[in-house]
């Protein structure tokens, strides 16, 4: 489904050139729960904007269901992020003006036309109170983000994720921020809805946080290394998550 | 959706924003401020120079005047029935002034009329002084001077006639604070010869007049309608300190000119005048400028009237103008257009010498509209309104700059924000729509808000300048001894208000746009990455 081949990446620091990938390659299924592993500074935030098409390669192609996303022009990678993809990050970002209930409206807001809306918004409204109810944050809708603590606005971001009801969740260290019960409780939910189908690709540098994927791989000196020990289920991640958790 | 749902929200939270809309809403205020006050003033100016002269003017061009005038204006009469309404001469000259009670002089520019017809094809009587107190007391042909007298309860009485003249205004008049006014101080507003007003306090004058009963006195002399500002000194009420009584002695010398245009006589020719009143047009220039005496004494004082030829012959009068007014919905520059047709077809049939005196001066004639008597003067005011504005309007250009600045630090500030956006699949071309139409938000909320804070000044920018006033009187902006008018123009129009707003939300899109297009281009990553 999604096919990552030969990336390249590199940035400008200052004065020197950090190649960051150097030939990563990747394959994910349909359904799966994949980590990428790394040291810090190795690339895998890299590698996920890349696979979510939030940046450009130097060299190297990212397959989407047979469509290379960079031999175009900017147009079908808006698409691919607006119908495909669910981005959460480690920090949230959450539009701090708008309340729990428009952030998670907001991806909805994005892809409608001023008149299109109209005919969208009962619809759109209805999807985000389910899955503010399945995140458990039904009750903080009309909250603001300042309002909320860390795991509930990794929660927000999780559902505004999923609002357009994506192929892939690209989770950038999502429990990077929050403390281990807190990040358990993340785990937990990004795995009920991996068990639903949804394909998750997740970064990550923490290692117990890591086992609990069907299949993790490492991202050593900008190469893609796949790991012993991969391809656990859905149950075992659950139980790696309990062991996890305090 | 998103442009529009933000760009409201944004406005709602963001105190940034305040200073946007503030900003704006001083500029569109301003500018308005200035558009109305010029604007007012520049309407003010068109609508007393339209009430100089008539609609249409046949202008002799020269001091000597132009003959068949009165024939011209009968054949007017018999062939543009539908067009022309009333037709009346006018000879102006200059001469010199004086108060034989005073020791000044004055340089004058002098108008002969016939002041019945006069004040029918314009607005003169409007601004005569004692014509509005005493209606149809103010004449032009010899009089004597009235005097008050003491009637029989001790109260100062005028003549009969002047006394039934003011009762009919007291009937007629429908404002209850004019004839309050008049009443607090008659006197003074309205000097006759030996009346004198002595305060027994402040609140209170007691008149005395010389014992006897009311009458005329002094020789029978023309009368004159002298400008106002010719005489009297304004007070900065916007009153006229009126120290010269009605009636009162004033000379005019003349000089009068023969139909080649040389002077004749051995000296110039003085005129002894009574003062019968004071006129107003409202135009300084012509208020401190022109006096006003009767067409046919005129006309003999300048020997514009028939004179005897060596040929035992009479020259024809002559006239400096011959005022035309229209009908009631008749196109004034068409009606121009036809006048002059018939001035050059009435010229032809006379079948006069073309090397002439007379054919050279009806040759010199030439048909106006008052908006053509008047084009140097409005157009300077005009001119002026337009660099007022435009310096204003550049004042003004502020606000995009500023608009510019607060939105670069707007999207200095949701760099993140845009990521975010972008991340979900926002393009570039929407984001840099989301701050246009932002930027719009704020210059339309900034545009109503400086459009109703404008209007209130400009509404109200008579009381705020006397509050200003009774702070210090330096204060005062608007100095009715200086400008025609007594008070500051204050009527907004529409359309001005509309165009000015207009003006500010686009002003407000355009300072949007720089930073709109550095959002616009944000790379996702880098927005993301930005703390």
């Amino acid at each position: 489904m999604l096919r990552a081949r030969g990336l390249h990446k590199s940035y400008r620091m200052g004065r020197s050139h950090v190649h960051v990938l150097r030939g990563a390659s990747l394959d994910v299924g349909r359904g799966e729960f994949l980590v990428i592993r790394g040291a810090s500074g190795s690339g895998k935030s890299t590698l996920l904007h890349l696979l979510g098409a939030l940046d450009i390669p130097d060299r190297g192609s990212v397959e989407f269901e047979g469509t290379d996303l960079f031999d175009r022009g900017d147009a079908i990678r808006r698409a691919y992020r607006r119908r495909s993809i669910g981005f959460v990050f480690q920090f949230y970002h959450l539009l701090p003006e708008c309340n729990v209930l428009e952030n998670v409206l907001m991806p909805r807001l994005v892809a409608h036309s001023l008149l299109g809306w109209r005919s969208a918004r009962r619809t759109a409204r209805r999807d985000a109170a389910t899955i503010l109810e399945r995140v458990g944050l039904s009750e903080r809708s009309k909250h603001r983000p300042s309002e909320l603590s860390g795991g509930e606005r990794q929660r927000v971001a999780i559902a505004r994720a999923i609002v357009n009801d994506p192929v892939v969740l690209l989770a950038d260290e999502p429990t990077g921020n929050l403390d281990a019960r807190i990040g358990g409780e993340i785990l937990e939910l990004l795995t009920e809805l991996n068990e639903a189908g949804q394909t998750v690709i997740m970064v990550t540098h923490d290692d117990k946080v890591a086992s609990r994927a069907h299949r993790r791989v490492q991202l050593t000196e900008g190469i893609i290394k796949e790991m012993d020990g991969s391809g656990g289920d859905a149950a075992s991640a659950r139980r790696i998550i309990k062991e996890v958790a305090p | 959706m998103y442009k529009w749902f933000l760009a409201i929200r944004y406005l709602r939270t963001k105190l940034i924003a305040v200073f946007g809309i503030a900003s704006v809403m001083l500029c569109v205020a301003m500018v308005l401020v200035v558009l109305s006050v010029m604007g007012g003033f520049l309407d003010t100016v068109r609508e007393r120079a339209r009430g100089l002269h008539s609609e249409i003017v046949l202008e002799a061009g020269t001091l000597q005047g132009v003959p068949y005038y009165e024939e011209f204006g009968a054949y007017l009469q018999q062939q543009l029935p539908g067009v022309v309404d009333i037709v009346t001469p006018v000879i102006y000259t200059y001469g010199i002034f004086r108060v034989p009670a005073t020791t000044w002089t004055k340089p004058a520019r002098v108008l002969g009329v016939h002041l019945d017809d006069y004040v029918r094809v314009n607005t003169f009587a409007g601004g005569l002084h004692y014509d509005k107190y005493y209606p149809g007391s103010s004449r032009l042909d010899p009089q004597s001077m009235p005097v008050a007298g003491v009637g029989p309860s001790g109260d100062l009485v005028l003549p009969p006639d002047l006394q039934q003249a003011n009762a009919s205004w007291r009937e007629s008049e429908a404002d209850p604070e004019a004839l309050t006014a008049y009443d607090a101080d008659p006197f003074v507003e309205a000097p006759y010869p030996y009346v004198t007003a002595t305060p027994r306090s402040t609140s209170e004058r007691v008149y005395a007049a010389e014992p006897g009963p009311p009458r005329y006195a002094g020789p029978e002399r023309d009368g004159v309608i002298v400008g106002v500002d010719l005489l009297f000194a304004r007070r900065t009420s916007g009153t006229f300190e009126r120290y010269l009584a009605r009636g009162a002695d004033v000379a005019l010398t003349l000089m009068p000119l023969s139909p080649a245009g040389n002077p004749m006589g051995e000296l110039p020719s003085k005129v002894p005048l009574r003062y019968v009143d004071d006129s107003r047009t409202g135009i300084f220039e012509i208020d401190s400028l022109c006096v006003y005496v009767d067409f046919d004494m005129l006309q003999h004082r300048l020997a514009m009237d028939p004179q005897p030829l060596a040929d035992g012959g009479m020259t024809k009068p002559r006239a400096n103008q011959l005022l035309i007014s229209t009908r009631e919905g008749v196109d004034i520059n068409e009606a121009k257009d036809q006048i002059a047709m018939a001035w050059s077809v009435y010229g032809a049939s006379l079948g006069l010498d073309p090397d002439s005196q007379e054919a050279r001066a009806l040759g010199l004639a030439a048909v106006y509209t008052w908006e053509d008597m008047q084009r140097q003067f409005i157009n300077a005011v005009e001119k002026e309104k337009v660099l007022v504005t435009f310096l204003f309007t550049l004042i003004s250009m502020v606000a995009i700059v500023l608009v510019g600045c607060i939105f670069y630090m707007i999207v200095e500030k949701k760099t993140r924000d845009i990521g975010i956006l972008k991340s979900i699949g926002a393009s570039s071309l929407g984001v840099a729509g989301l701050f246009v139409v932002y930027a719009g938000a704020v210059g339309l909320v900034g545009s109503i808000l400086g459009t109703i804070f404008g209007s209130v000044v400009v509404w109200y920018i008579n009381d705020i300048q006397d509050f200003l006033a009774s702070l210090h009187p330096q204060l005062r902006m608007w100095s009715p001894d200086v400008y025609s008018f007594d008070q500051i123009p204050n009527v907004v129009k529409q359309a001005d208000a509309v165009w000015v707003a207009s003006m500010a939300v686009l002003a407000s899109i355009l300072g949007s746009i720089i930073p709109a297009r550095i959002a616009g281009r944000v790379w996702p990553v880098e927005a993301l990455r930005y703390e």
